[in-house]
């Protein structure tokens, strides 16, 4: 190939390029190097949860510290692009904020804006999490539950609700 | 005699030959110049001005913040393209015209394309974050591009005057506000600073803190900016220039007064006759020289 007809051929393929990095940035708006660096691992499908710090944040969760088990799950997926890690956030959601005579409405539609994210994440809409510790393995179900702990009902005021159990 | 007259031509042709040979050597390096140049520094150049324009550094948290270019910095772009268009900085038909080959089209527009972004975020890393101030360094922006649009420019006054705006720009916002509004400033910028709002109702406030990080990183992208701009070709490959540039000097000399061109044609007449007694020395130099040879 001629020099003439080589350098602007390269020429375009690294402006569009280039361009292409500067649009991504603008889009992703990351706000600080390790932001950038996860965003670049997820745009370049080399994005991974990390697998310490999930397992660590499990056994929090055991351990009823659902609030530091949410932080630590989000530092294991900071993109939160992981489906399992989200179902779990919302889980630990639903834990902290279920009461035996009222439910706290705030961490509840957090626990949903979670497992929403968690459905949207999974590739066929559903996820199923087979965890014995846990009483709610669909994300569906976890959904129904936490919706239904932020709507007022007449059920609400059944004496016999605070026999009910946590799921 | 003859000998040594045949000896001493072969080395003036071997020396034009190497002469001819070490110019084509440099002509050809001039013009691989003249395409990395056009085709692949300026457009990474304006693409990092493009880039760099719209990141702050936000005050309290150092976190990082894309500001994408506001649809003011796009106007004012159009203008300042439109200024280059008209100082000849850039001669838009030569960028683009039937004459290049289709790629090298592509790559002139996207050079120019590359341009006009970085000329939009250069303009959003000077403007003021928000409030009153934003709309006076955009009104004063539009007024005096728009004035530049009906003056008798060139090139050169183009580009100074280019940079006289981005500087002025520079030091009012990063330099005056940024240490107007700044959290850690002493007690007498903070009265300064009250009072100016005091007059003002409020109404010029609205200043976001930004990091001192976010003045450096202006300075670096207008500092690109600018090179960028001296590095840009009249039009690119500069071979075929000869006739348009001829015209553009031409179309100068009839903006100039009566005196100015009487000035210019004098100055014409004065460098050609210096050129042709030049010449004529060298000539007869040359005569004395193939003289003595022959004697």
């Amino acid at each position: 190939m001629r020099r003439e007809s080589l350098i602007p051929t390269v020429g375009i393929a690294w402006t569009l390029l280039y361009a292409a990095l500067v649009v991504w940035l603008y889009a992703t708006a990351p706000r600080t190097l390790e932001e950038l660096r996860t965003q670049a691992s997820t745009a370049v499908g080399t994005y991974a949860v990390d697998e310490a710090r999930f397992q660590s944040a499990r056994e929090l969760f055991r351990r009823e510290q659902y609030r530091a088990a949410r932080e630590e799950w989000l530092r294991a997926d900071p993109a939160r692009r992981d489906a399992r890690t989200q179902f779990y956030i919302a889980y630990a959601f639903y834990r902290e904020g279920w009461g035996r005579v009222y439910s706290d409405d705030a961490l509840f539609r957090q626990g949903v804006e979670a497992v929403d994210l968690a459905l949207e994440l999974s590739p066929d809409g559903a996820l199923t999490v087979d965890d014995p510790d846990l009483r709610i393995h669909s994300a569906a179900e976890l959904k129904a539950e936490l919706e239904q702990g932020t709507e007022t009902t007449w059920g609400d005021f059944n004496p016999a609700k605070i026999f009910r159990e946590r799921k | 005699m003859r000998k040594r007259r045949e000896t001493a031509g072969h080395e003036t042709r071997a020396r034009g030959d190497a002469g001819r040979g070490e110019a084509g050597r440099a002509a050809a390096r001039r013009a691989t110049n003249r395409l990395l140049t056009a085709h692949l520094l300026l457009p990474t150049i304006f693409l990092t001005v493009a880039l760099a324009g719209g990141v702050r550094v936000e005050g309290e948290t150092r976190a990082l913040v894309f500001v994408a270019p506001p649809l003011v910095a796009l106007v004012l772009a159009v203008l300042l393209l439109a200024l280059f268009a008209r100082g000849r900085l850039v001669a838009l038909p030569r960028w683009l015209s039937h004459d290049h080959a289709p790629l090298a089209n592509v790559s002139h527009a996207l050079t120019l394309v590359a341009l006009f972004f970085a000329s939009a975020q250069a303009f959003n890393s000077v403007l003021p974050g928000a409030g009153l101030f934003r709309w006076l360094f955009s009104f004063f922006f539009l007024w005096t591009l728009w004035q530049n649009l009906f003056a008798a420019t060139d090139a050169r006054r183009t580009l100074r005057s280019v940079v006289a705006l981005f500087g002025t720009a520079f030091v009012l916002t990063h330099l005056l506000l940024a240490n107007l509004y700044a959290p850690e400033a002493g007690w007498l910028r903070r009265v300064a600073g009250a009072l100016v709002e005091g007059a003002t109702q409020g109404s010029l406030g609205g200043q976001t803190t930004v990091a001192p990080a976010t003045g450096y990183l202006s300075f670096f992208t207008l500092a690109l900016y600018v090179v960028g701009l001296v590095l840009l070709p009249s039009a690119p490959g500069g071979v075929a220039d000869g006739a348009p540039r001829a015209s553009g000097v031409v179309e100068d000399y009839r903006r100039l007064s009566a005196g100015e061109r009487d000035e210019a044609r004098a100055e014409i007449l004065r460098a050609e006759l210096r050129r042709l007694e030049a010449v004529s020395l060298k000539a007869s130099e040359e005569s004395e020289t193939s003289r003595d040879d022959d004697g």
